[in-house]
């Protein structure tokens, strides 16, 4: 069976592909059967996945350095051949696991979510092409096929956001969400570009070889490459919600919450890490482009950070909070270890796929209603939906021994040893306190959310909660179980633990700085107990404190008014410019168009009065086209210049 | 003396013949018989190229006796036609055949 | 002389045999099933066929060559006839009388494709073409109370007979001047002789111009609008893409291997011919209201694009011309396919009355849609792959701006082609009585679109056959 999977990966993809098919074309009006046949198929690629897994952990580090690679040629040309297929590494096993873990809980959790929905089959048909383009995505052997998959990620993306298309809102958050990302997939189509046109492949083995020596292959010099990994870059900026493209992603909650956890927090946001991770070797090349990563990575996590303090919807926090921990991440990648930005997008996808299910959970509890200050003593009506979010906080917030605790601390690891490397030191000096900082912020918000929704008294008397059914329950058990231990497996005290597999380069045993695991512990529990010490015990009142930061209070409520910075600048600079262009395509290229238009039209209906229907004048114009062949050969003298009069090369 | 040539000059004389009948007569079955001499033009090609380029070998004549029997389907076939569209049209003038043009 | 070679000739025409023989003998009210047996005849047939590839032997001492060029060809018309009869079931019933000989016909006509693909040889070249023409012919005035069909063919005929012996003179005069018939032996003679003598000269002309009239290349094209036109859909479709492609086949193997080594001379003629057909085809299919005859310029504008990869001479060229002819088989014919049960429903092939088409048969709009739109080349369907590797392979030889007008064509085309999808999908539709599509058109209709869909989005393995073939022919 584990050999059987892991020769045979690419049916990962594709049964989410059947399945998709089966329900968009066949059983669209069938909801029960629908949502059975996308778990099953999920379950089944899920069941390979966990095989891929063991096979490659079997195999001990064989396929770090010589992955499994199975490809079909897809077309090909003189100079050009471009492959698919499948490629089995850790970092793939790892995110095969991962990616299809998740869809398979959130597949499972929206059988009671989506229940009654009008439009459950079409749910779950998306929810299949979304589990089939992104495990494609991530089985990618090259940078094209990762493009087409990433794509198609980001149609799916922008489907499910606007799932519920009746709402105004949703339809705008789908538009935004698309647009955004598209700008940014831009920069990426126009990096992969690059790389063809400078490497002539685009394969990551091939690239990966040919990169550290790229003065070897090419004449780029070293600011050419930078600039190439600074576009590529422009890619996981906008996917991964990176500043300032992260405008997109807080409106995406308009989506159902399945979605939010799956796509927005779990899965299609980490493409962006997931691509900057398998093409590092780029950016590590030029230490330039890395420091680029690292910054907008701290800047983004703090950021974020500073933004969900304030918020005051559920989904909206988490979200803020999903873009910090994608800065974390990139952050981490900007730092040179894979091991890290990988490790923390692994715990991350458990834990906060986790809080959303959770949010889920709350909101279908209170009639979808989004405020938090209504919120209040949800401990009591939801025990599970409470026990298993206060995983998911801890474990976000990094306390020993939840899963976040083991990759924070990486991260943290990581930027302090790249704060005493040859180049970029202050910056990485400060992108460490950052980082601290970021920290201790994130257990500060967290448990602000959580202390206002589940302590204290119920504050609006007319909702009724209740506990989620068990199809709800049941995902919010199994992620929060890997919440809890899922970080063990990258612990100082595992032989070969995380980064023994998901490396780059040489395999050091991770080390243990208590320095850090102390100041990070005891900056986490002090926030914890600032918030409850705020929002649960309430010695201090929160609404006097907003009044005393008045100022900075408003803009980390609206957001760093980045969005109307946008939106001024669109209506104002675009719309003119916009403006003038149409004016210039309606008035002088259509001009020309329908001008060029108009005459093929004319001429066509004068050359068909030819074809007068007389077959003898038929056979006129054929005697005459021949005796015409035979004059211009006789006439063109066969050897000279004259015959390549209409090109061709001898 | 008669050689080679003689018979080129004949065949394309002929050949020239039946392109003319086939281009200038309005009647069907004219046509089709100035198409017949085209084809005859070119077995009388044959046969001579056989006899003076490659003698000894029968290569051009096996070509003529061929192109006689494929011509004899084709006539047979083309009368036929001719015979349905005339009990359609009551005509036999190609002029009258152009309804399907433009 | 190992006669296993010819198996899948010999049991084309057993299988036409048969077919002929059984119809005489069942009941009329019977014969209904003869297509199906047709179809199902050709397929395993073509099942078998995959065994020939890399044989690479010739039979009757090189007259008749059994390669992978010829079978691909081959293959290509044995899908276009399977696709053809599985789809004409309902049309030929229509008809009328003689269910079964159309059926036959159009086997025997299969049949003179094949010799013509795998001739080595000017006699069996000539017979295979003959068989093929003469098939049509009687295909084409099949509607015998149909007064179009007839005019139809008697065009197809006198005119076909006329180019036959333009032909024929050419070939003639080849012969006289180099002894031979066997067209590997022509260039061998051709070479000793050192120069172009007028005679070889006229008759390489005159080969132009009977291959011309087959593929339909202006000027040697005016028959094949008013042909398309009046001839039943069925055998439309079937001289739309099998006569054109065994045409090609047997160019390509005359001029690539008899001449090469004047190239030059009729490269300089095709790239004219080229540029002239892909113009033409492309505006006078503009103003057209027949979708038959919309249909015939447009398949005279790919017969164009398809001779750019003539003109390339090379593995490359011939690689996309055995791709695009293959992919041309499943876009026309789905095309037709749509044509000719819109017709058995509504008895009409204009374009106006294709209006909110979409509305009454969404099957049938859509398959319209995408084989059309395949013949434009927008990616990803099939007809974009087929054109990139057409015309990527003159780029470089110098035929920059014959590939600019193809392009500008290209794009001149998709005017004419979305105006079709544009008065299915946007006009309302006059009568709203659903289209019935029987089962087998219905099977036909799935699979060109599904596979003119994924070669689009894959083309490799068809490419790999491809490949396959352009490389025996240049050993």
């Amino acid at each position: 069976m584990i050999d059987f999977a892991l020769h045979n990966a690419w049916l990962i993809p594709l049964l989410p592909a059947i399945a998709f098919l089966l329900i968009f074309l066949v059983f669209r009006p069938l909801p029960k059967v629908s949502a059975f046949i996308g778990i099953t198929a999920i379950f089944l690629s899920f069941v390979l996945a966990v095989h891929v897994g063991i096979g490659v952990i079997q195999a001990g580090d064989q396929f770090v350095e010589h992955p499994l690679k199975q490809v079909v040629t897809w077309f090909e040309m003189s100079g050009l051949k471009i492959e698919m297929g499948v490629q089995i590494d850790p970092t793939s096993a790892m995110m095969l696991f991962m990616v299809s873990l998740v869809a398979l809980m959130v597949n499972i959790y929206s059988l009671g979510y989506m229940h009654g929905d009008q439009a459950f089959s079409r749910f779950y048909a998306f929810l299949a092409l979304f589990a089939m383009s992104m495990l494609g995505l991530v089985i990618a052997p090259n940078l094209l096929q990762m493009f087409v998959f990433w794509e198609l990620v980001g149609l799916c993306s922008y489907l499910l956001i606007g799932f519920w298309w009746h709402k105004y809102s949703a339809r705008e958050a789908a538009k935004k969400a698309f647009i955004t990302t598209r700008t940014g997939d831009f920069g990426l189509l126009l990096g992969i570009l690059l790389l063809q046109i400078n490497f002539g492949t685009l394969d990551l083995m091939t690239l990966g070889e040919m990169i550290p020596n790229f003065q070897e292959y090419t004449n780029l010099s070293v600011g050419g490459l930078t600039a190439i990994a600074a576009i590529l870059f422009l890619g996981p900026i906008g996917k991964s919600g990176q500043f300032p493209l992260h405008v997109w992603l807080p409106d995406a909650m308009e989506g159902p919450t399945p979605v939010s956890a799956l796509i927005h927090a779990a899965t299609m946001v980490v493409a962006g890490v997931y691509l900057v991770g398998r093409s590092l070797i780029l950016f590590q090349t030029v230490p330039g482009a890395m420091a680029f990563v690292a910054f907008m990575g701290g800047f983004t996590a703090l950021f974020a950070a500073t933004i969900a303090i304030t918020q005051t919807e559920m989904k909206k926090i988490l979200a803020y909070s999903t873009v910090s921990q994608l800065g974390y991440m990139m952050l981490a990648l900007g730092a040179g270890s894979l091991t890290g930005g990988m490790f923390h997008l692994f715990t991350h996808a458990f834990f906060k796929s986790l809080m959303f299910l959770g949010a889920g959970s709350v909101l279908h509890a209170m009639n979808n209603d989004a405020d938090i200050w209504k919120y209040g003593g949800l401990k009591k009506k939801m025990p599970i939906t409470y026990w298993t979010f206060l995983i998911g906080c801890l474990a976000i917030a990094g306390i020993f021994p939840f899963a976040g605790f083991f990759s924070k601390d990486e991260i943290l690891l990581v930027v302090k040893e790249a704060s005493h490397g040859a180049q970029f030191a202050g910056l990485y000096t400060l992108l460490f306190w950052m980082a601290t900082i970021t920290a201790a912020l994130t257990a500060f918000y967290m448990f602000r959310m959580f202390f206002i929704c589940f302590h204290g008294e119920p504050r609006d008397k007319s909702f009724h909660p209740h506990e989620a059914p068990f199809s709800m329950a049941f995902p919010l058990v199994v992620l929060s179980i890997f919440s809890i231990f899922g970080g063990f497996i990258g612990a100082p005290w595992v032989e070969h633990g995380f980064g023994y597999y998901v490396r780059l380069g040489e395999y050091h045993h991770p080390s243990v700085d208590w320095a850090i695991i102390i100041v990070s512990t005891i900056l986490a529990l002090g926030s914890i107990f600032l918030a409850y010490w705020i929002y649960g015990k309430k010695a201090v009142s929160h609404e006097a404190l907003a009044q005393k930061f008045a100022p900075l209070y408003k803009i980390s409520f609206n957001k760093y008014y980045i969005d109307e910075i946008y939106l001024w600048l669109i209506h104002n600079v675009l719309d003119g410019l916009g403006r003038a262009l149409w004016w210039f395509d309606i008035t002088v290229v259509d001009g020309i168009i329908n001008g060029i238009g108009n005459a093929a039209k004319i001429l066509g209906s004068i050359l068909r009065r030819v074809q007068t229907g007389k077959l003898q004048h038929y056979a006129l114009v054929l005697f005459a086209g021949v005796v015409i062949l035979v004059l211009i050969m006789s006439f063109a003298d066969t050897s000279s210049a004259s015959l390549s009069l209409l090109g061709g090369v001898r | 003396m008669i050689g080679l040539e003689h018979f080129l000059i004949l065949s394309g004389t002929l050949f020239c013949i039946g392109l003319f009948g086939a281009l200038a007569k309005r009647n069907a079955i004219a046509i089709l018989m100035g198409l017949e001499l085209m084809l005859n033009a070119v077995n009388i090609n044959l046969v001579a190229f056989a006899r003076y380029v490659t003698t000894g070998i029968l290569t051009g004549h096996v070509f003529a006796i061929f192109v006689i029997a494929v011509a004899a389907a084709e006539v047979a076939v083309g009368l036929a036609l001719i015979v349905a569209i005339y009990r359609d049209r009551i005509s036999v003038n190609v002029d009258d055949f152009d309804w399907l043009k433009w | 002389m190992d006669l296993s070679l010819l198996t899948i000739e010999i049991a084309t025409v057993l299988l036409a045999i048969g077919v002929l023989v059984i119809g005489l003998l069942i009941p009329r009210e019977q014969r209904f099933g003869l297509g199906y047996l047709v179809t199902i005849g050709l397929a395993i047939i073509l099942f078998v066929s995959f065994g020939y590839y890399g044989i690479n032997a010739t039979a009757f001492e090189g007259m008749y060559y059994v390669d992978d060029f010829s079978i691909f060809f081959k293959q290509l018309i044995l899908v276009a006839a399977v696709l053809v009869t599985l789809a004409a079931t309902l049309y030929v019933k229509k008809m009328g009388t003689n269910y079964g000989e159309f059926f036959v016909m159009t086997v025997f006509a299969a049949l003179g494709m094949m010799v013509l693909s795998s001739a080595g040889e000017f006699i069996t070249l000539y017979l295979g073409l003959e068989t093929m023409t003469i098939s049509f012919y009687i295909l084409t005035g099949f509607k015998k109370n149909d007064s179009k069909s007839a005019e139809a063919g008697i065009k197809y005929l006198i005119l076909g007979a006329m180019s036959s012996g333009i032909l024929l003179y050419g070939l003639s005069l080849v012969y006289g001047m180099t002894g031979t018939t066997v067209i590997s032996e022509v260039a061998v003679k051709l070479a000793e002789m050192g120069s172009l003598s007028p005679a070889m000269v006229v008759g390489m002309v005159f080969l132009v111009a009977g291959f011309g009239f087959k593929i339909s290349a202006v000027p040697f094209q005016m028959w094949s609008p008013d042909v398309y036109e009046g001839a039943p859909t069925p055998v439309t479709a079937f001289l739309a893409v099998g006569s054109k492609a065994a045409a090609f086949a047997a160019l390509i193997r005359v001029f690539m291997i008899a001449f090469p080594d004047y190239s030059l001379q009729w490269k300089m003629l095709f790239a004219a011919l080229a540029a002239l057909t892909i113009i033409i085809g492309n505006l006078v299919a503009i103003p057209q209201t027949n979708i038959k005859r919309m249909l015939a310029y447009s398949s005279i504008a790919q017969a164009g694009y398809i001779m750019t990869g003539v003109i390339a001479a090379n593995a490359a060229g011939v690689r996309g011309v055995a791709f695009y002819g293959m992919l041309y088989v499943f876009a026309t014919i789905g095309a037709f396919t749509v044509v000719m049960n819109f017709s058995a429903n509504t008895g009409s092939d204009e374009i106006r009355d294709y209006a909110g088409l979409a509305r009454r048969s969404p099957l049938l709009a859509a398959v319209l849609t995408v084989c059309l739109l395949s013949m434009a080349g927008i990616p990803p369907l099939a007809g974009f792959a087929g054109k990139f590797y057409l015309f990527s392979s003159i780029v470089d030889q110098g035929y920059l701006w014959l590939v600019i007008i193809g392009l500008l064509m290209s794009m001149a085309s998709v005017y004419y082609y979305l105006s079709v999808a544009k008065v299915m999908y946007m006009a309302d539709p006059v009568d709203d009585s659903p289209i019935v599509v029987p089962a087998g058109a219905k099977a036909v209709l799935l699979i060109t679109m599904i596979v003119t869909v994924f070669l689009g989005v894959y083309p490799q393995p068809l490419s790999v056959l491809a490949n396959l073939a352009a490389n025996s022919l240049f050993f």
